[in-house]
């Protein structure tokens, strides 16, 4: 009975040394090159990231991620929807590789995860309803006005920003995705929807509904790029990536990637991972 | 990943305001669950065909489609045809109203339980149909059911997470945005169900006393 617990015991022992050496080197060029795809995060955010009705990845920084990672001889990326919250804590437990959805950089964020160089710059804005009723054009404008309510993603940029001007926690209402976020618009249960101008652009001109409105650039808040999000410890591979996308950004196949959905190549290229990083601060 | 308490110190009040809005959802529930539960049982019993059939489907119809396309149906659909509810006000009609939908079948099993001569000693008595059910049949058929009202009760309890879907702010929608903005999953999902464990072990000690107090009817 005894030996038969203690073989249990090695053998779980064993079971958990295997499992946990397999997730800590999964980030590894070699391994990732040998099993042919990487893991990325995405958020169905278009024009940052989009998923088809045929299920077809699509959007600036999930093509920028497949381009690089095939030079890198990494055949397939595979993509998972997550929520922008939960991207981090998901990289850190080993389920994605890499985050290429936009995540734009910030102190907290670069500190949490190593950061490639930028890839993706825009500055946020607020859908409204037409003719702007509650005037707001910041996020401290929603903060003053005790009745305005915004909606944003969760753990997104926007979230913070509004949080950081004062917008108390009952008035940030947290959005799961931007459906929702246009709906709740609609029905009036928020004043304001924040996310990034392309972003918000992408998302009205679809919904195609003459009583909503943009406002960009919303007043006050910086312009924030994005870059592709390795685990700290994968610093090896982030640094292969940034190989890959100086020679992108240099030979101008970078600009044809993603001018198509409106980004700026100039923008990402005239400022730094390390500028980023400090920006906010 | 270790576990830091200086964090956990830091997040309670935020999810204390969540738990608080998680019992005030479980409360108001259960309350809608009671009485929308007791009217369906009544109004299955209904000798008009049309009534009790029709209440009969609406029932089966809520308690085989799942309470989270209910959510969504109360919040995003409703106020395409006008009725806009707050995120609360809605996750309680939801969440009272599919457990209606169970505590009416524990009703109907007590009102079942009440021997037949009860009602027909009522009608002896020439009481109207109304004073039979207030003053003979109900007061015998509750007690019995209460454990189990109780039990559904505390399921429901265990449900109010699923109203973070539509934005309620409860426990789980704040411990969400707590891991969100921290990167840390393991102390406020922990917490979470520290907070659930907390509130089901007091209630299972609850419902023993009840089933002690009530349950054997013949005493």
């Amino acid at each position: 009975m005894k030996t038969r617990i203690l073989a249990t015991a090695a053998g779980i022992a064993a079971f958990i040394a295997v499992a946990g050496g397999m997730s800590a080197s999964a980030a590894d060029l070699e391994e990732l090159k040998e099993q042919g795809f990487a893991r990325i995060a995405i958020a169905n955010e278009p024009p940052y990231t989009a998923v088809g009705a045929d299920g077809k990845v699509s959007g600036a920084a999930p093509d920028v991620a497949r381009v690089i990672f095939e030079r890198l001889g990494v055949k397939e990326v595979v993509a998972s929807i997550s929520e922008y919250g939960a991207m981090i804590p998901g990289l850190q437990a080993g389920r994605h590789d890499a985050i290429t959805a936009g995540l734009f950089m910030k102190p907290e964020r670069c500190n949490a995860v190593a950061y490639s160089e930028p890839i993706l710059c825009d500055a946020e804005a607020f859908a409204v309803k037409k003719g702007n009723p509650l005037k707001l054009t910041s996020y401290k404008d929603i903060a003053d006005n005790t009745n305005a309510k915004i909606g944003a993603p969760g753990g997104g940029t926007e979230e913070k920003l509004a949080l950081q001007a004062g917008v108390p926690r009952d008035r940030v209402i947290v959005v799961p995705d931007g459906q929702s976020g246009l709906k709740m618009l609609q029905d009036g249960r928020i004043d304001v929807y924040s996310l990034p101008v392309l972003s918000i652009h992408d998302l009205l001109d679809k919904a195609k509904d003459p009583n909503l409105e943009v406002v960009a650039p919303v007043v006050g808040a910086p312009v924030y790029c994005d870059g592709a999000a390795f685990r700290k410890q994968d610093v090896a591979l982030r640094d292969a990536f940034d190989v890959e996308l100086k020679k992108l950004k240099d030979s101008g196949e970078f600009a044809k990637l993603i001018e198509p959905y409106g980004f700026s190549a100039k923008a990402a290229m005239s400022t730094t991972r390390d500028k980023q990083c400090a920006a906010a601060q | 990943m270790e576990w830091d308490w200086d964090f956990v110190w830091q997040i309670m009040p935020t999810l204390l305001e969540g738990f608080k809005i998680t019992i005030l959802a479980t409360i108001l529930g259960a309350a809608v669950a009671a009485v929308i539960g007791l009217a369906l049982a009544i109004a299955r019993r209904s000798p008009i065909a049309a009534v009790s059939r029709t209440v009969g489907f609406v029932a089966e119809f809520i308690r085989g489609t799942p309470l989270l396309v209910q959510l969504y149906f109360i919040f995003y659909v409703l106020p395409d045809i006008g009725i806009r509810l707050s995120p609360l006000v809605a996750g309680v009609i939801g969440i009272g109203v599919h457990y209606a939908t169970y505590t009416a079948e524990v009703y109907r099993a007590g009102i079942e339980n009440v021997p037949r001569g009860q009602w027909e000693a009522a009608k002896a008595a020439n009481l109207t149909t109304r004073q039979a059910w207030i003053h003979v049949i109900l007061p015998q058929a509750v007690p019995p059911m209460i454990p189990a009202l109780a039990n559904y009760f505390i399921a429901m309890f265990k449900e109010t997470p699923l109203l973070s879907a539509i934005t309620v702010l409860e426990l789980m929608n704040q411990a969400k945005s707590i891991a969100n903005s921290n990167y840390r999953y393991i102390e406020p999902m922990t917490l979470v169900g520290v907070f659930f464990l907390a509130v089901s072990l007091v209630s299972v000690v609850g419902l023993r006393w009840l089933e002690e107090r009530y349950a054997r009817m013949d005493d």
